[in-house]
């Protein structure tokens, strides 16, 4: 499947760090506030996740669920009006608190960060080989011809077709696919240990998804890194994440790896998620399980589970009481007051 | 005179078999403009396609950017008209039709867009959105229109009081596609054209609006052409699916039959890259089968356009375009060298 | 690569920070008074210059601008009768700072009302319609913008005559080319928006389209430029005034106050001081504001 020529394969002392375990990352009871025109919102409350090198870890929600906030948290991308709590250590290193000067010698030197548009995370008027050099110069110390060298290796690392060639044009000259690949490239160019895909593939076709994919997956395994991937698509966690954290109106509901959590969903919310993809198996014309109403109103959180209003299993209780996140089975935790319980069937 | 909802059941019937919209052999090119405003080359968008939706039929049309379904959407609908070829409404030739003679013939066919703000005009209040094509074909009374404007917001699940006033702004994006289909319904059309119409929501609201298109195609009899780039999403709408690459149809044929024995190759890459969620399928299988980025559609490919991706290609593909051939029941596909039941399909996870 | 069609729309990520309303609430809220500072204070204060030159001399005690006795040249300010003084000839300067305002004002909307009505709706015709309209009615404005306003307003006014009317025409001449401009810009974004596309496959006519999606939606973009407009136009009326070729003595001008002073400027000095300050503070009340409306409405 490799897309030519052969690249030299990048070794890392870190793939055999990685054996040895040990959290890369580690959030515990992150909060992100915000201060708005209407008062403040709790963006993200109490996250707790950690992510080990070599590993993928899959954060999924929809819109307002809080993973976009959670990761620029992780980058220190936070605009002013945003306040964060608790704790955030990378690499043995607390985040939470770091000046922005701190947090940039940090960010590409430990953390990078892909996003979802790559025709909006590159320059349009400069060429892509600048753009590679650049990063590459802002995190090692080449002289101008190494650099360029290396810049190039990188375009290969992402297998883009041509580097060579592709080094001398412009963005608006590549397509979605290619674009994306040259800010992965960016993102490779400070040796990240911790690399986060922020829906790096929700803009793009199908069959550039799947290869993007898999190359960040090779990427992974090559230079020792750990990956968060963030997006709304479980199945593409299916695919790709070791593990799997669930948000829902700012905080984690469901945390498991992905195998567990597949084979036996518990919190109501997830058990929607899975049900309303759709699936090549169901016959046309299937009416999907729905669940009612919107997310709800961060500024005005009810008491109780933020998913009662939603949820097919709630109770009295649910509404009166915030449940608690906690492993229920080993490895597998979850804050539901009513799990579902029986073996779920995807 | 207001044209009254049609009772549940049956869609509106043809003359005997005649197919609701029949297309044959549009062209859509557009010029693009080097700089200066010369001219640099001519995308061949879309290059003789020839497609039928049925009466009560939902037919999903899948492809990748640069497909050219999009633009053939909009072609069939007149928008712009296309450079050549036929689009038969029922009966009606569309393509020589302008003014007034345009918009009668096209009443029966509306359209449903991707972003649900950006069909939407933000100063203008729902209920006025909705009343557009009322206000615009001249029907009934003041009261009337309104009158129909509440019953349509209340069969897209909006209540009338709620939201007549309110603005898009003040409206979630589920919220949003509904006032947009609510549009599409107030001249009782037979056909909505979907042109990615749940990509932009949430996986929850997409779901809900999905069952809201399952449910007024069950109480209106609605016809519907299902653009999207999501394969199953389009199989789990769809009763045929038209699969389109660079400007050409690939294939089409019965949902099942096609996404259970897809024949052109390119179908069998596109099911293979779709992601499974389930984590039991063997991980190694959601390799891409396919290479590559797309080519330029300025300037295709000679003979069939697949051929530079395509594992299969041989030198005839290089000479000779292949014709969309019919080889199964109502399934057609264009490929000299398709994929048979004789050949050993790749196991394909989540295509089954 | 090569050109290509232009991508699928993505899946539009919404921010993160969704503030979904509950069943019923609309989504906007509202800010409270000190956020709007940045409108409030221009605003206010334009508010209150527009009181000074239009309604307060109706109501108080505002000596007339014109017909001064010679007898009461160069009266020192804070006299009786004349908070300012009075200037060379005898008429008393704070009535002519009102009056003279008043037709600053005058002009310059009258000026932006026709360059808005006229040039918007030329400008959006050109956008929409595009083709040989847009190409000929863009090179004739190009020619008109392409000389510099000053000299064009000059040479009307010259060739015309000096004369309140004759000045809103000589204006107008400069600002319908630039509404038109900003108002065919804008149309040209605005036409690629979907809405525009679902209005006409609804079946609304052209000419409608333009009166209510295209009209309302570019209206804001029209009004912020013109209000930023607005200190511009009062300069150039100043300066064709100061030239002799706007308001005709013996009415006033802030323009024809500061050429009389500019003789005496350093025995008199506030002669040209007091127009000038006006100016200023009237010049930078309508850019703030237009300023301040801009950045919250291109947000819109």
């Amino acid at each position: 499947m490799s897309d030519g020529a052969t690249q030299p394969v990048e070794v890392d002392a870190r793939v055999e760090d990685a054996a040895s375990g040990g959290a890369l990352l580690e959030l515990r009871d992150l909060r992100v506030d915000f201060r708005t025109a209407g008062g403040r919102v709790r963006a993200v409350d109490r996250l707790s996740y950690s992510v080990a090198s070599g590993r993928t870890l899959a954060v999924i929600g929809e819109s307002g669920s809080g993973k976009t906030v959670s990761s620029r948290a992780v980058m220190g991308l936070l605009p002013p009006t945003a306040t964060v709590s608790g704790s955030i250590r990378f690499d043995g290193r607390e985040l939470v608190g770091l000046s922005d000067r701190q947090m940039r010698r940090l960010r590409g030197a430990g953390v990078a960060m892909v996003f979802q548009d790559p025709s909006r995370s590159l320059n349009p008027t400069m060429r892509v080989g600048a753009q590679v050099i650049e990063a590459v110069r802002t995190h090692l110390d080449l002289d101008r011809g190494a650099a360029r060298k290396r810049a190039v290796e990188l375009l290969a690392l992402v297998r883009l077709p041509l580097p060579e060639q592709r080094y001398h044009e412009y963005p608006h000259q590549l397509s979605g696919g290619m674009r994306q690949r040259v800010v992965i490239a960016i993102a490779l160019a400070s040796k990240p240990k911790l690399l986060i895909a922020d829906e790096a593939t929700t803009a793009l076709d199908v069959t550039t998804q799947a290869q993007i994919m898999e190359l960040l997956r090779d990427l992974q395994r090559q230079l020792g890194m750990a990956l968060i991937m963030i997006s709304h698509d479980l199945g593409l966690a299916a695919s790709f994440a070791d593990e799997v954290v669930v948000m829902y109106a700012g905080r984690a509901v469901e945390q498991a790896p992905t195998g567990k959590l597949f084979a036996h969903v518990r919190m109501p919310y997830t058990q929607a998620l899975l049900e309303a993809i759709p699936r090549v198996e169901r016959p046309p014309h299937a009416r999907l399980p729905v669940v009612p109403g919107r997310p709800p109103d961060l500024a005005a959180l009810p008491p109780g589970c933020p998913f009662e209003p939603r949820c097919p299993n709630r109770r009295d209780l649910c509404r009166e009481s915030d449940p608690p996140f906690a492993e229920g089975e080993p490895g597998h935790r979850w804050a539901c007051w009513f799990p579902c319980a029986s073996e779920a069937s995807p | 005179m207001l044209v009254p909802v049609r009772e549940r059941g049956e869609p509106l019937s043809t003359n005997g078999d005649e197919p609701l919209l029949q297309a044959r052999n549009v062209v859509q090119e557009f010029v693009v403009r080097g700089r200066g405003g010369v001219k640099g080359g001519v995308v061949q968008a879309v290059s003789d396609v020839s497609i039928d939706v049925r009466a009560g039929e939902t037919l999903g049309i899948v492809g990748e950017t640069g497909s050219g379904k999009s633009t053939l959407a909009r072609s069939l609908l007149q928008a712009p008209r296309p450079k050549s070829g036929s689009v038969t409404l029922r009966g009606t030739e569309l393509v020589g039709l302008r003014g007034k003679a345009l918009l009668e013939a096209r009443r029966s066919m509306q359209m449903v867009f991707q972003d649900p703000f950006g069909s939407l005009d933000p100063k203008w209040q729902v209920r006025d959105i909705v009343e557009e094509p009322l206000v615009a074909y001249g029907v009934g009374s003041r009261d009337e229109r309104r009158a129909r404007v509440r019953e349509v917001l209340d069969r897209v699940g909006l209540d009338a009081d709620v939201f007549a006033r309110r603005r898009p702004r003040q409206l979630s994006g589920g919220q949003a596609q509904r006032v947009a289909i609510a549009r599409a319904l107030t001249l009782d059309p037979a056909l909505i054209v979907c042109d990615e119409a749940v990509s932009s929501l949430d996986v929850l609201i997409q779901a809900q609006v999905l069952n809201l298109f399952e449910q007024l195609r069950d109480e209106l009899g609605l016809s519907y052409l299902f653009i999207a780039h999501d394969l199953a999403l389009v199989k789990q709408v769809s009763d045929r699916v038209a699969v389109m690459y660079l400007g050409k149809l690939a294939e089409i044929g019965p949902a099942e039959a096609l996404y259970r024995q897809p024949m052109h190759p390119y179908t069998v890459a596109l099911l293979a890259s779709i992601p499974s969620p389930d984590p039991n399928a063997p991980k190694g299988k959601a390799e891409a089968a396919i290479s590559g980025d797309p080519p330029s559609p300025i300037d295709p490919p000679s003979g069939c356009r697949f051929r530079t991706r395509c594992p299969r290609a041989q030198e005839r593909c290089a000479v000779e375009e292949p014709p969309l051939r019919e080889l199964g029941t109502d399934h057609a596909v264009a490929c000299h060298f398709p994929v048979g039941s004789s050949d050993r399909i790749p196991a394909i996870a989540g295509a089954r | 690569m090569g050109a290509q069609l232009p991508e699928a729309e993505p899946h539009v990520a919404t921010s993160a920070l969704t503030l979904a309303p509950a069943a019923g609430e609309p989504i906007e809220r509202r800010r409270g008074w000190l956020r709007s500072l940045d409108v409030v204070v221009p605003g206010a204060v334009l508010a209150f210059l527009l009181f000074l030159f239009f309604i307060w001399p109706l109501i108080g005690p505002v000596g007339r601008p014109t017909g001064g006795n010679i007898l009461n040249a160069n009266i020192e300010p804070w006299s009786s009768g004349h908070i300012l003084g009075t200037d060379p000839v005898g008429n008393d300067i704070w009535s002519r700072i009102l009056y003279g305002g008043r037709s600053s004002i005058e002009i310059a909307l009258t000026v932006q009302l026709i360059g808005l009505v006229l040039g918007g709706s030329v400008g959006a015709f050109a956008g929409y319609w595009g083709g040989a309209l847009d190409l000929v009615l863009m090179r004739v404005l190009d020619v008109l913008i392409a000389f510099p306003a000053l000299v064009i307003a000059l040479a009307i006014a010259q060739s015309l005559g000096p004369s309140e009317f004759h000045t809103i025409l000589a204006l107008s001449f400069f600002s319908v080319p630039a509404f038109a401009r900003i108002s065919r810009a804008a149309t040209l974004r605005l036409r690629e928006r979907t809405f525009i596309l679902a209005s006409r496959l609804s079946g609304t006519s052209s000419p409608r389209v333009l009166l209510r999606h295209v009209a309302p939606n570019i209206l804001p973009q029209l009004v912020t430029f013109g209000l930023l407009g607005m200190g511009v136009i009062i300069i150039l009326e100043g300066a064709l005034s100061f030239f002799g070729l706007g308001i005709p003595p013996p009415d006033p001008s802030w323009g024809n106050m500061i050429f009389d002073g500019q003789g005496i400027l350093s025995a008199e000095p506030r002669l040209v001081l007091v127009p000038s300050v006006f100016l200023f503070v009237t010049v930078l009340s309508f850019n703030l504001l237009g300023d301040a409306l801009r950045s919250r409405w291109s947000a819109l």
